[in-house]
């Protein structure tokens, strides 16, 4: 990407939007593209005490549903027809949306010192630091 | 991150998983869409990642959450890009204030468009269509009204008092977090650790402090320091120099083509190196539930400590 290209337009979803579940997988999967995960992932989830666990590719991870922070929603943005040219703008569209998503940990149990746990509560501390100061 | 395992190249990476306040997504039913627009970082003077909202009523940042060896499954689709982008609202006065102290250098009162050029940012200009913008101009410069229109002077002494309250806010919001998280067993570990609350109230005010140095130069978080009449911390480490501090340079970071990489860093980035008793003040501070806060924005500060 060229500098010259400085912004990125964010286009609204087509027509109605796309609701998909979202999973944050403890590993690196070097893959991008369509995957069954429905089938071989998601079909293999207990959901027991408010513990989920799943077997993948043989370990067991322990999961957790999680919520957007309040006034905040989970966007997945695709990049659509990357420009020919520098000059061009480029645009990213919202594909889907989500409201929570389920984190998944290998072997330990979901608890609050988890990062993305952490990172939901960032919001509410950007709040502080940009909200309108009095006079 | 040494130990990062280098990635295949990521070329087919063409969607992110962001979450985004809702009035980003209202903003578009209006008349035209959000935009990510680069505009320069006042800490470090470099190329960030911002985002307009349409018609750029509201400003927003944009922080990348990474943790290593990450991926996404969404829908029935693999993201190998484990990111998480949070678009949150942020105050443009940040953005607007290195301008500002660089035209009040020669000390005269100006009409504040002729402020905002900048050949390597030119969207700077639209910071000044952000509602609050022109609205809080005061809290950092000085207002004179000739007739109909109005001139601007920056204002140290003003700024100063307004980073004062930013800084009270914040202190009040991590105390709040604290609070809501700090009971039970954890708490007693907590005053068994840390028994004096002056040293206690320091900790939140040092730590409010490099939070907000994220937004300003470096020069004015020294003074922000002096104006809370915190001694600055003298530690070997503070003789080094500051890692992340961009050289002066008037080139822009380049962003790669995968334009979300411009503001992980600076998301993992650590406070600033003065930083470091209040990091292990935090360390302290840590088992009462705070963890959180720390790591999230260091996660660097163990190694750091040895």
């Amino acid at each position: 990407m060229s500098c010259n290209s400085n912004v990125i337009r964010v286009l609204p979803p087509v027509g109605q939007e796309q609701r998909v579940p979202v999973h944050l997988m403890p590993c690196e999967i070097e893959h991008n593209g369509s995957a069954q995960v429905s089938e071989y992932f998601t079909a293999t989830m207990k959901d027991r005490k408010h513990e989920k666990t799943v077997s993948f590719r043989g370990r067991g991870l322990k999961g957790q549903e999680l919520s957007c922070p309040q006034g905040y929603t989970g966007l997945v943005l695709k990049e659509v027809n990357k420009p020919g040219s520098d000059q061009e703008d480029r645009t990213v569209r919202i594909s889907s949306v989500f409201n929570k998503l389920t984190y998944w940990n290998l072997e330990t149990p979901p608890n609050s010192d988890d990062t993305i746990v952490m990172a939901m509560d960032w919001p509410e501390l950007a709040e502080a630091i940009h909200g309108p100061v009095d006079d | 991150m040494a130990t990062r395992k280098k990635r295949t190249p990521n070329a087919q990476n063409d969607s992110w998983v962001v979450v985004a306040a809702d009035s980003v997504i209202d903003s578009q039913k209006k008349n035209s869409d959000p935009a990510f627009v680069k505009l320069r970082n006042p800490s470090t003077d470099a190329a960030s990642l911002y985002m307009f909202g349409s018609g750029d009523d509201q400003l927003y940042e944009v922080k990348a959450f990474e943790e290593d060896f990450h991926s996404w499954f969404l829908g029935q689709t693999v993201q190998q890009d484990g990111k998480l982008l949070f678009v949150t609202p942020m105050d443009p006065l940040y953005l607007i204030l290195p301008y500002l102290i660089k035209s009040g250098k020669e000390g005269k009162f100006q009409p504040v468009d002729q402020v905002f050029i900048d050949e390597e940012f030119p969207a700077c200009s639209r910071l000044l269509n952000c509602t609050r913008s022109l609205a809080s101009l005061h809290h950092v410069a000085e207002e004179k009204e000739v007739g109909s229109l109005k001139f601007h002077r920056y204002s140290r002494d003003r700024t100063l008092n307004w980073l004062k309250k930013k800084v009270e806010r914040t202190v009040i919001a991590l105390k709040k977090r604290n609070i809501s998280v700090g009971e039970g067993v954890k708490s007693t570990t907590y005053v068994r650790v840390k028994p004096e609350s002056d040293h206690h109230e320091e900790d939140y005010l040092r730590y409010a402090h490099g939070l907000i140095s994220e937004y300003i130069s470096e020069d004015l978080s020294k003074a922000l320091l002096q104006h809370l009449q915190l001694p600055e911390l003298t530690s070997p480490k503070d003789t080094e120099p500051p890692l992340k501090k961009r050289k002066l340079s008037d080139k822009p970071v380049e962003a790669g083509e995968d334009y979300t990489k411009f503001n992980s860093a600076d998301f993992a980035r650590k406070p600033p190196k003065k930083m470091s008793a209040a990091q292990k003040s935090l360390a302290k501070v840590d088992k009462t539930g705070m963890k959180p806060m720390s790591s999230f924005f260091s996660p660097k500060v163990k190694a750091e400590k040895n």
